[in-house]
């Protein structure tokens, strides 16, 4: 990586973030691989507060604040405008949380991607509505305690995979990262930077204050969801050409679900199906990839 | 502060922002404090040299064989010595031990002593202005010539008096060459020429002599080592058959080619008897070893050992001589046997098993079980309270004359090379926090010198060098992010065929390529140190890690820093601390 | 040029004329005939804009959005479901200051599909801060378009061209279509007061304290009242160089009139008849014709109807549990004047009923035979069901 790429610093200190906050990494790494000729639409997240009152901003690039459920559209707006200007070079960003794009935003995603609108989407995955105080979305995990999934409601049902449900657009570009792997993560956001359509990243950025887990840990935690296989490093072209990144160690899941507050309440039992979850969609990217088992 | 200076916000009264965030002083959200804490590597209290390993092979990591070279001489002026017969306590408590296997440290220190050597590189040490006080040195072996070097840097001119033809004692006389090149000796002993140092040789001090360098010095060093065998205490010790193995291989290293026919009988367990059970086999002749303990006891470095046997000499465990007697020119040894029994001193005691003698019958005996003063004055006398007797060296600064003081093997309990060069340096530490400061001072300052929490003095903390601002503390495996190391196996050492090694006393053990090295030297994990990674600036979720040119190359703004800690969980060698927030 | 076109084709040349460069729809009837056309020009080069062919109205008004806040000229146009899907975000390019341009097809909101003519759908958005103006036949559409664009860009508010269902959208008039030239004259190219530049970075739409947000609204405000001012410069500017002009009420017989219609959109047409007939039998009526609702230009309709004994508000809406839009608009602009006309309320056309001359002297009739409202909004032509029965 080069190092005017790893000095460049887009974001600004200052900004509100909670201690330890995976999403600030995630948004220092993507702004250092696109530089300063980008613009972010930034939908409705925790990242809308990050990102400063009125009249400050944490961010170095210009940033157009956006409805919740509007990543894709208004950044197909931001780069039919730059087009028109005759502006090929800025690189439009939309930067959303997994809410904005799981959920409420997923529309907005699919028509801007089945049109192939010229853009790079960034999914900053914290598993929960961390914003209006860690409510469950459909990125939230097997297993885990939100405040809308307490007691013995925890949640029960299995996340979303979303870049399957991209992949099935056939998108020119989709790639999972991680803020506990920034060379992999720089790559694709340089790789996604020069490429042309709509491409996806899906970055997994650790929430100390959702997650019920130490500030210091939230790297260490998103490097075991890797290891665990919880969250591979994949890439996918054309929606169809697979590549997988990182050889987990085949770590345990229950060593990952055992550091964090929202998992205390599983039990061993539950432990073992959600291995058996994460086996199962491990070998099934495996297949996707070609790489039978 | 105004990020853009074009936008006058009073145009349209929208939410434009047009600040930073920097005003926000969010490091007033922060209760714990993390900051930059370099620590104490295990190996680096390990070496009694107090060599700044993880240093060392963090310089040598980035290509900088030359400043590698420069931070072992500060310490150890033995590289190329050491690198090939040191026995590398440094390595037996290497942290990556737990990890994979400990990382090749004396490889390595070869392979930056040699590189050094093969581009005819002069270091570049920091010298302290010059001292009135001049200092006689009494012998030029390791520990000699180490206090000369460590005494000039600190600015004092010094004599050193050798009694043979040339310097570097055992290192010149009793170390075979397949172990150690004489030219990898010259390299180190240039450097310590080269710094100014006078060596005078054929020059044996005597009692009478000894007194007049007293009135002629400030301080004598006596370095003469041990020359006189100790005795078996068996009947027939005199015959003439049995000689002393240091003696024989003095002979060799003198160029001479002693007779070794038939069967030679070796006593001892020590590297000096390995050395020479395999020089006689060199030589053509059947080599047998005979030790009192179990090959597990022998003090020889295990690999010695095992290339010993490999070479075709013949090891007897469980023995020990009894009688020697001459039998039709040849020599009867009658050997009793011994069992372990019990343990003592923390080791496995053997005791002679009764009734049990073998006899064996040998060209000639070898006796390799150490060595002592050959003069009383050559002696330490530890009884009188006013002598400063140190870990490595004793003191005497009574009465009006020059002070005396005993370094080397007469005085280290472990009689190793590096142990010499660390009495060396306590020596001329002593002298001069003695000179400058009077004897009060010795050692209190010494013991401010000391690596970590360990007994090794460095030269580094006493100049008053960067490192010595490191953490005493000791960094454990457990403090190791290894998330950030890969497995990797150790550098394989090229070696001479053991077809080849007993045709000549060639160098076994052949270079390691400047590629291989600088991939041993990345398995270090740098325990304690910034290697200037950079996880705390690139993982900072508060870009408060400010990258810059002052000596840590980064620093922590606390304007914005909220206290998160990552930065010192991610740092992969614990070279950072979280602390709480004072007031 | 005058050339024989469709209210809906009557708004695509406007949009044609003033060089919008992005346009963004999603298709409902009776909106589609505007995009449809739109959609070829951007195709065939007649005009170069992109058309973005988005996937719902919600990301229609996104896209615009966020292609107004680059700097561009941008345009769309929907109806009735559309509209009410947008919502969240009309509020938010009127918020964002955005001179967005949408044309607006009333159309009857579900359930109970219903494509036909009824405004509840435009003024149940009346307080999403965008200047609205319902227009009553094609040349009327056709200019009121080209000067939104100016307006809008003037005020930094976006502006909605209201026209009803089919009875303008679909039918055929001749319209005068001006020369791109002349409304070059008219209509300089955009230039945008802020937008996203990688030049010079800002953040829109930050986080805002209520020390802020409240000021911020109150300059929306300060903008509707200036937008009143300014739509009469945008008037006299376009009748300098066309020699039209509409007013943001039109008075018809008002200075004598006793009973005053009050009118909107297409009803107005049919109001003219009524009125003819009503006053060839003595009758002293007028028609005040209400086209711009956002700002609502109270003081011109307090003069106007300063003489009027009654007055008669034809609502083609309803505000369930109050009474016709209209009507609480004019009831909410005299109260406070010391002598005013009694306010009759009538709702009429309701999901595309036809509103008749004959209906509209009925009404006059009623307002003219009653002292007082028997309601605040009397509903015309109901079967009478009992209800809850
Ligand atoms: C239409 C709409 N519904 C709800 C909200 C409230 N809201 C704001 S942010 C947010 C959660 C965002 O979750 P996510 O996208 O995962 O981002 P995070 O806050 O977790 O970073 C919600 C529910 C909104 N702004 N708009
Ligand atoms: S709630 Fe979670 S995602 Fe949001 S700022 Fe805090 S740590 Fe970051
Ligand atoms: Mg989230």
């Amino acid at each position: 990586m080069p190092t005017d790429v790893l000095d460049r610093e887009l974001v600004h200190s200052g900004h509100v973030g909670c201690p330890g906050c995976g999403a600030t990494i995630a948004m220092r790494f993507v702004l250092k691989a696109l530089g300063e000729k980008t613009i972010m639409v930034l939908p409705a997240c925790c990242w809308s507060v990050i990102a400063g009152p009125y009249p400050q901003s944490a961010l170095k690039i210009p940033v157009l604040h956006a409805a919740f459920e509007t990543g894709g559209a208004t950044a197909t707006g931001v780069r039919a405008a730059l087009d028109m200007k005759g502006d090929t070079e800025t690189t439009v960003l939309t930067w959303a949380g997994d809410g904005g794009t799981f959920d409420i935003g997923f529309q907005s995603l699919s028509g801007a991607v089945e049109r192939d609108e010229n853009f790079i989407y960034v999914c900053y995955d914290n598993e929960a509505y961390m914003n209006t105080g860690v409510q469950r979305s459909s990125s939230t995990p097997y297993g885990a305690w939100t405040t809308t999934t307490t007691g013995k409601d925890w949640k029960k049902l299995r996340k979303k995979n979303i870049v399957e449900a991209l992949v099935a657009h056939r998108i020119p570009y989709a790639a999972t990262a991680s803020i506990a792997f920034p060379e992999d993560l720089l790559r694709k956001a340089q790789k996604a930077k020069n490429m042309k359509g709509s491409r996806f990243l899906h970055i997994y950025a650790s929430c100390p204050t959702g997650w019920r887990i130490p500030s210091e840990m939230s790297i260490k935690i998103a490097r075991m969801a890797v290891q665990t296989n919880i969250f591979p490093l994949y890439e996918v072209e054309e929606g169809l050409r697979y590549t997988i990144n990182y050889r987990p160690k085949e770590y345990l899941v229950r060593e990952y679900f055992r550091l964090q507050g929202r998992f205390k309440h599983l039990t061993e039992k539950d432990l073992d199906q959600i291995q058996q979850m994460v086996n199962e969609d491990w070998e099934l990217l495996l297949r996707k990839a070609g790489e039978h088992v | 502060m105004i990020m853009n200076k074009y936008v006058n916000p009073d145009n349209l009264y929208i939410a434009r922002s047009y600040l930073t965030t920097e005003s926000n002083k969010t490091g007033s959200w922060r209760f714990l404090r993390p900051c930059y804490d370099e620590k104490t590597a295990p190996c680096s209290i390990a070496c009694p040299a107090g060599e700044d390993i993880p240093r060392i092979e963090m310089m040598a990591t980035q290509g900088l064989f030359k400043e590698a070279w420069e931070k072992i001489l500060i310490e150890n002026p033995f590289p190329s010595v050491c690198g090939r017969v040191c026995f590398h306590p440094c390595e037996g408590s290497c942290n990556r031990r737990d990890f994979d296997s400990a990382v090749a440290i004396h490889s390595l220190e070869r392979f930056i002593a040699d590189t050094a050597i093969r581009y005819g590189i002069s270091p570049e040490l920091e010298k302290k202005p010059s001292r009135k006080q001049r200092i006689a040195i009494v012998g030029a072996g390791t520990a000699g010539l180490a206090a000369a070097w460590f005494l000039s840097l600190l600015g004092y001119s010094c004599d050193v008096f050798e009694a043979s033809s040339e310097v570097g004692g055992v290192l010149r006389w009793g170390i075979p060459l397949y172990r150690l090149p004489l030219s990898a000796l010259r390299h180190d002993i240039k450097q310590i020429t080269e710094l100014g140092v006078a060596i005078f040789t054929g020059k044996k001090v005597s009692k009478e002599m000894l007194s007049e360098l007293k009135k002629k010095y400030d301080a004598v060093f006596i370095g003469c080592g041990h020359s006189l065998g100790m005795p078996l205490s068996v009947p027939g010790e005199n015959l003439s058959g049995v000689s002393e193995g240091l003696e024989f291989l003095r002979q060799i290293r003198d160029g001479k080619s002693p007779v070794c026919s038939g069967v030679t009988a070796i006593i001892g367990g020590g590297n000096t008897a390995v050395d020479v059970a395999r020089s006689v086999v060199r030589l053509g002749g059947k080599a047998l070893l005979l030790y009192r303990r179990r090959r597990q006891d022998m003090p020889a470095l295990a690999l010695e050992v095992e290339m010993a046997l490999e070479e075709g000499v013949e090891l007897e465990e469980l023995v020990a001589p009894a009688v020697i007697s001459e039998e039709n020119g040849k020599i009867l040894l009658t050997l009793q046997e011994m069992k372990v029994e019990g343990e003592e001193c923390g080791r496995d005691r053997v005791i002679a098993a009764t009734g049990k003698n073998r006899q064996v019958r040998v060209e000639r005996i070898l006796k390799a079980i150490g060595m002592q003063a050959s003069e009383s004055w050559q002696q330490a006398d530890r009884t009188d309270n006013e002598i400063l007797t140190l870990s490595h060296s004793v003191l005497d600064s009574r009465g009006r004359e020059a002070v005396m003081v005993l370094g080397g093997d007469i005085v280290n309990k472990t009689k190793s090379v590096v142990d010499a060069v660390a009495s060396g340096k306590q020596a001329a530490l002593a002298l001069d926090i003695l000179f400058q400061e009077g004897i009060e001072a010795v050692v209190p300052k010494l013991q401010a010198c000391l690596v970590g929490p360990g007994s090794s003095l460095s030269m580094e903390i006493f100049m008053g060098g960067e490192r010595r601002l490191r953490n005493k503390h000791v960094v454990s495996y457990e403090e190791i992010n290894t998330d950030y190391f890969r497995f990797s196996p150790r550098v394989t050492q090229p070696r001479l065929l053991k077809e080849e090694r007993i045709q000549s006393f060639e160098e076994i053990d052949l270079k390691i390529s400047a590629h291989m090295a600088m991939k041993e030297a990345e398995r270090c994990f740098n325990c304690g140190l910034c290697n200037q990674c950079d996880n705390c600036f690139i993982f900072c979720p508060d870009t408060s890690v400010i990258l810059g040119r002052d000596h840590q190359g980064r620093h922590i703004n606390y304007d914005y820093c909220k206290g998160c800690g990552l930065c010192v969980v991610e740092c992969p060698r614990n070279a950072m601390s979280l602390g709480e927030e004072k007031s | 040029m005058k050339r024989v076109l469709e209210g809906s084709h009557a708004v695509a040349e406007a949009v044609r004329l003033a060089k919008v460069q992005v346009i963004s729809a999603y298709p409902i009837t009776p909106q589609t005939h505007i995009v449809e056309i739109l959609s070829q020009y951007c195709t065939n080069g007649t005009m170069k804009a992109k058309f973005l062919r988005v996937e719902s109205e919600h990301s229609c008004m996104a896209a615009l959005i966020g292609a107004q806040s680059v700097g561009v000229r941008t345009f769309t146009a929907t109806s009735g479901q559309g509209l009410a899907l947008m919502h969240e975000l009309l509020h938010w390019a009127a918020g964002a200051r955005l001179p967005i341009v949408m044309a607006e097809v009333n159309r009857a909101l579900a359930p109970g599909w219903n494509i036909w003519v009824d405004q509840t759908d435009s003024l149940a958005q009346r307080d999403t801060g965008w200047i609205q103006m319902y227009c009553e036949d094609g040349q009327e559409v056709l200019d009121s378009t080209i000067q939104a664009f100016l307006l809008a860009e003037t005020v930094n508010l976006p502006v909605m061209i209201v026209l009803d269902a089919f009875y303008l959208s679909h039918t055929y008039e001749p319209v005068d279509v001006p020369e791109p030239e002349e409304v070059d004259r008219f209509l300089p190219p955009f230039a945008p007061k802020f937008q996203l530049d990688t030049a010079q970075p800002c953040a829109f739409g930050s986080l805002v304290g209520p020390g802020d947000y409240m000021d911020m609204r109150y300059q929306i405000a300060l903008a509707m009242d200036d937008a009143l001012i300014r739509f009469g410069d945008v008037e006299d500017a376009f009748a300098a160089l066309f020699n039209r002009r509409y007013g943001p009420v039109e008075a018809i017989d008002c200075a004598d009139a006793e009973i005053i219609f009050i009118t909107s959109g297409t009803v107005t047409s049919t109001c003219r008849l009524a009125l003819q007939e009503l006053r060839a039998q003595g009758e002293k009526a007028g028609i005040l014709k209400i086209k711009l609702f956002r700002p609502f230009p109270v003081d011109r309709i307090r003069k106007e109807l300063q003489a009027a004994k009654k007055i008669a508000v034809i609502d083609r809406n309803f505000s369930f549990g109050a009474s016709g839009i209209f009507a609480q608009e004019l009831r909410a602009a005299l109260c406070n004047t010391p002598r005013h006309p009694v306010v009759f309320g009538y709702v009429a056309g309701i999901g595309g009923r036809d509103v008749t001359p004959e209906l509209l002297k009925e009404i006059y009739w009623l307002t003219k035979n009653s002292e007082v409202p028997q309601k605040e909004s009397i509903w015309m032509g109901i079967q009478e069901v009992k209800y809850a029965d």
